[in-house]
């Protein structure tokens, strides 16, 4: 079927969109012209823990343009979580002024509904609150006791890992911490939300619209169809626009009560408070090797926390189950509960720190074996997943790292820290192995063909997403692949809940489940057009002289895509390793990333250019983990102290290294027909533990809590055996 | 309330605002130019950049009333038809991932390559230090500030 006119899968062309982007044309969620609107902003609690005993709004409500006040005495009656630590999902609902209760600094106690969004955030300083304060709870330290298992996916074990500790000759007992990190997509969250009798349209930057349907309609016990969200464009993700939040709630309670389109952007400061976050992990890793490099041993135990109403918890420890083969295994999660916002998903939750601990803990032990860690990891390479019992579909962790080194330059590595000098600096290079889950799941297309003379254009809808990653350009590519139809030819239409329903974007699996759909809908459209005319599915036709044998000039069809039997059979993950090469200045503990080299093996590349953007994103949010990203929460209130871009340090453009990334050729039919794989979390996967293990070869310190700033390497002690 | 005459993109406009309102809400509010973002209110971030007379400013923090008599340029007004040196560069090297923050980043390079058609390493990182990208664009940006600048000095 392909035809010469294709610009199908695989070729770097220009992103399809990228003209609106460098012209400002774009258009994001707040910024679509409605008629009547008015603005909506949120007032946010001062304490912790306590009761709301009184709250005036009189002095609002007199301001100029203010139209209302909402608060827990004049709200509607919403659905409220089904229990106590609900687990906050996809489709949680988003309840908001339904009690007098504040269970977090920051928490929604109020919404002021004004003429401007001047007006709103002015009137919302003059809504006056008094609470019976409670002292809460915000320590991790001061409240083990209440620690629990969030459900029966929280542990996993295989064999003896006592037995596999004893049997050791090298055993490590390390613990590594990180911070609560924010996602802070430079596009505030933001709605403009018009409900009209009973029925809800908005324009709302969510990542997953299907779900965000599911959510607001249950919130508000109306029909799914009844809510309708637009989003052609998202100004970056990162997990934090995956679910839905209360400004959602308040803006559509506040059309509805004032009856005009409400528009609401929440601030930098809400943020930090009111969008998600990464939780702070604390995670004690176990293991043993035999001298050969076999590990026989490993755990993971992962100690964090949640909210005092809602359950949410990255799952640090599911690549210690499957990355290296061990016969002894245990894995953990603990949460405890505290007066914090709920956590959410950051870019590969659990992967992303859970690999920090494990990658970190590899090369430690590598150290203490004196064997290279890339021999070690290779050592104990697997191509089952033991923590699933299933073979992986794939798994090329062996040649990343091997042409990595090799790419890199590994082998002028110097095994003892501290030897590798240049005037006041100390180089050193790191290496990790990078895992994440290519998850594929049903994805549903429509396509419109219509000739015009003989030329063919196609128009595919569906409920997709794009964040930034790429899908409108991946999506026009798998038309024109499987049409055989220039890429010019195909008009992506997405970002609307009423087409076809997707899994959205998230989870790295909108790629290989967005193209998937898009090509099933091509090959029924084409699948239609051939039986009609009693022609085999065999023969090779144009899809336009199709059109043309079937006297039609427009036709459509529909598919849905879904993953195998196959499939379901494997263990399917993408694969990768970092290397990192930093130079740390002896005296003062400063540092600089100078190089990264990351070979990723994801199947097959739909675009190199939109691909190799998901990868060095990665890397740079995997070298904020180190060098700067952390959210400081006062330990008395339990506020964060750290809420804007001022104090919440992101990497910048002085921080990034010269970073070349390398895909292997690869193909994965097991994971999907077209062989892709997920990347939009592989590039932030282990890339910490790249950068700390360099630090060590440069310095002989081993930093086990991010991020790593000067004054703590500066007071870092040298590791045993460090000359 | 009071009357302003601004000139934005070669044309002169008149507003009626708050003399504190910052240009960037008279953007995006009064005259829809909303390819000027609001990405934090702080300056922190870069992403509401406009030319100020020829520099890169956080409209952010620019009080309307102080903007009479001078020159402001917009993403909207880089180029005719967006194909400025600097956003053909960007265009070519797929800069923009969300592109949120891009029309800041486009801004900021484009007045740099005004002032300084040839920048080193250090001096592109400098400038382009206060444009935060969360998408972690910045070597490409490296990269398409070269491509431009060779185009531009060709």
């Amino acid at each position: 079927m392909k035809t010469i006119k294709a610009s199908g899968i695989g070729n770097p062309i220009d992103r399809i969109e990228g003209h609106l982007k460098v012209t400002g044309k774009a258009k994001y969620a707040s910024e679509f012209p409605v008629e009547n609107m008015v603005y909506a902003q949120g007032v946010n609690s001062t304490i912790a823990k306590g009761k709301i005993t009184s709250i005036d709004t009189s002095e609002a409500e007199k301001l100029d343009g203010v139209l209302a006040v909402i608060t827990y005495k004049n709200a509607e009656k919403l659905k409220n979580y089904p229990k106590d630590m609900t687990n906050f999902s996809l489709t949680t609902v988003a309840p908001v002024f339904q009690d007098r209760q504040v269970h977090y600094y920051g928490q929604y106690i109020a919404c002021v509904i004004a003429e401007t969004f001047e007006q709103a955030q002015y009137a919302c300083r003059l809504v006056k609150v008094t609470y019976e304060e409670e002292s809460p709870d915000i320590h991790l330290d001061k409240n083990r006791g209440k620690a629990y298992k969030p459900g029966d996916s929280a542990d996993f074990s295989r064999g003896d890992m006592d037995a596999g500790m004893r049997e050791a000759d090298v055993t490590l007992e390390q613990t590594y911490t990180t911070p609560i990190e924010h996602q802070q997509p430079m596009e505030l969250h933001a709605a403009i939300v018009n409900w009209n009798d009973g029925k809800v349209k908005m324009y709302a930057n969510q990542q997953i619209l299907n779900q965000a349907t599911t959510s607001i309609s249950e919130t508000f016990g109306i029909p799914k169809e009844d809510v309708q969200i637009i989003t052609p464009y998202i100004g970056g993700g990162f997990g934090s626009k995956l679910n839905v939040y209360k400004h959602i709630t308040m803006a559509t309670m506040a059309s509805k009560m004032i009856g005009r389109p409400v528009q609401i952007t929440v601030t930098r400061h809400q943020m930090f408070t009111n969008t998600g976050m990464r939780q702070f992990d604390e995670q004690e890793m176990r293991l043993g090797a035999i001298k050969d490099g076999s590990l026989t041993a490993l755990a993971h135990h992962t100690t964090s926390h949640t909210a005092k109403n809602l359950q949410y918890f990255e799952a640090c420890g599911n690549v210690s189950k499957m990355l290296y083969k061990t016969p002894n295994n245990a894995v953990t999660h603990r949460l405890i509960p505290l007066n914090i916002q709920c956590p959410s998903s950051m870019r590969a939750p659990g992967e992303a720190t859970g690999s920090f601990a494990l990658e970190s803990a590899i090369d430690e032990l590598a150290w203490k074996l004196k064997m290279d860690p890339i021999d070690f990891r290779i050592k104990n390479d697997t191509q089952v997943d033991m923590g699933a019992d299933k073979p992986f579909s794939s798994r090329l962790l062996v040649e990343c790292l091997r042409i990595g080194a090799d790419k890199f330059g590994w082998e002028n590595r110097k095994m003892q820290p501290g030897t590798n000098k240049k005037g006041n600096w100390l180089i050193g290079y790191g290496v990790s192995a990078a895992s994440r889950r290519a998850p594929y799941m049903k994805t549903s297309a429509k396509i419109v063909l219509e000739l015009n003379e003989a030329a063919l254009n196609a128009n595919i809808k569906m409920d997709a997403t794009d964040i930034g990653t790429g899908t409108y350009t991946i999506v026009a590519q798998t038309v024109s692949e499987y049409l055989g139809i220039p890429v010019e030819n195909v008009k992506v239409e997405i970002g609307d809940s009423e087409f076809p329903v997707t899994p959205g974007s998230g989870g790295s699996w909108g790629a290989a489940s967005y193209c998937n759909g898009a090509r099933k809908a091509c090959e029924n459209a084409i699948a239609e057009l051939k039986k009609k005319q009693n022609i085999t599915e065999s023969e090779e036709i144009e899809v336009a002289e199709l059109l043309q044998q079937n006297n039609l000039t427009t036709f459509e069809a529909e598919g849905t895509a879904e993953p195998s039997e196959e499939y379901k059979k494997h263990s399917v993950f993408s694969f990768g390793a970092n290397f990192t090469e930093v130079w740390v200045d002896k005296d003062t503990g400063m540092y600089r990333i100078k190089r990264m080299v990351n070979v990723g093996s994801a199947g097959k590349i739909l675009n190199p250019k939109t691909a190799y953007g998901q990868i060095i994103g990665g890397l740079t949010m995997g070298a904020g983990m180190v060098i700067a990203e952390r959210t400081q929460v006062e330990p008395n209130y339990g506020n964060f102290i750290t809420r804007t871009l001022a104090d919440y340090h992101v990497p910048v453009n002085l921080d990034l290294a010269n970073i070349d990334v390398v895909f292997l050729p690869e193909e994965d039919k097991i994971a999907n027909e077209m062989g892709v794989k997920g990347i939009g979390e592989l590039g932030i996967t282990s890339v910490a533990a790249s950068i700390a293990n360099a630090i060590f070869n440069a310095t002989g310190k081993r930093m086990r809590d991010l991020p790593i700033t000067p004054e703590k390497l500066i007071e870092a002690g040298l590791e045993p055996g460090v000359a | 309330m009071a009357k302003f005459n601004l000139n934005i993109n070669g044309e002169d406009k008149t507003v009626d605002v708050d003399p504190s309102t910052p240009l960037l809400w008279v953007l995006r509010d009064h005259l829809n130019l909303v390819g000027t973002k609001y990405g934090c209110g702080i300056a922190q971030c870069g992403a509401c950049t406009v030319h100020f007379n020829g520099s890169a400013v956080r409209s952010c923090q620019l009080p309307v009333s102080s903007l009479e008599g001078s020159k402001i340029r917009t993403i909207e007004g880089l180029s005719e038809n967006g194909d400025h040196p600097v956003q053909q560069a960007w265009l070519e090297i797929d800069v923009p991932q969300c592109g949120y923050c891009q029309a800041g980043q486009i801004m900021s390079a484009s007045a740099l390559l005004e002032s300084n058609p040839n920048p080193s390493d250090e001096e592109i990182e400098n400038a382009m230090n206060g444009n935060i990208c969360r998408c972690g664009t910045y070597s490409r940006i490296k990269a398409a500030i070269k491509a431009a600048s060779k185009s531009q000095i060709a």
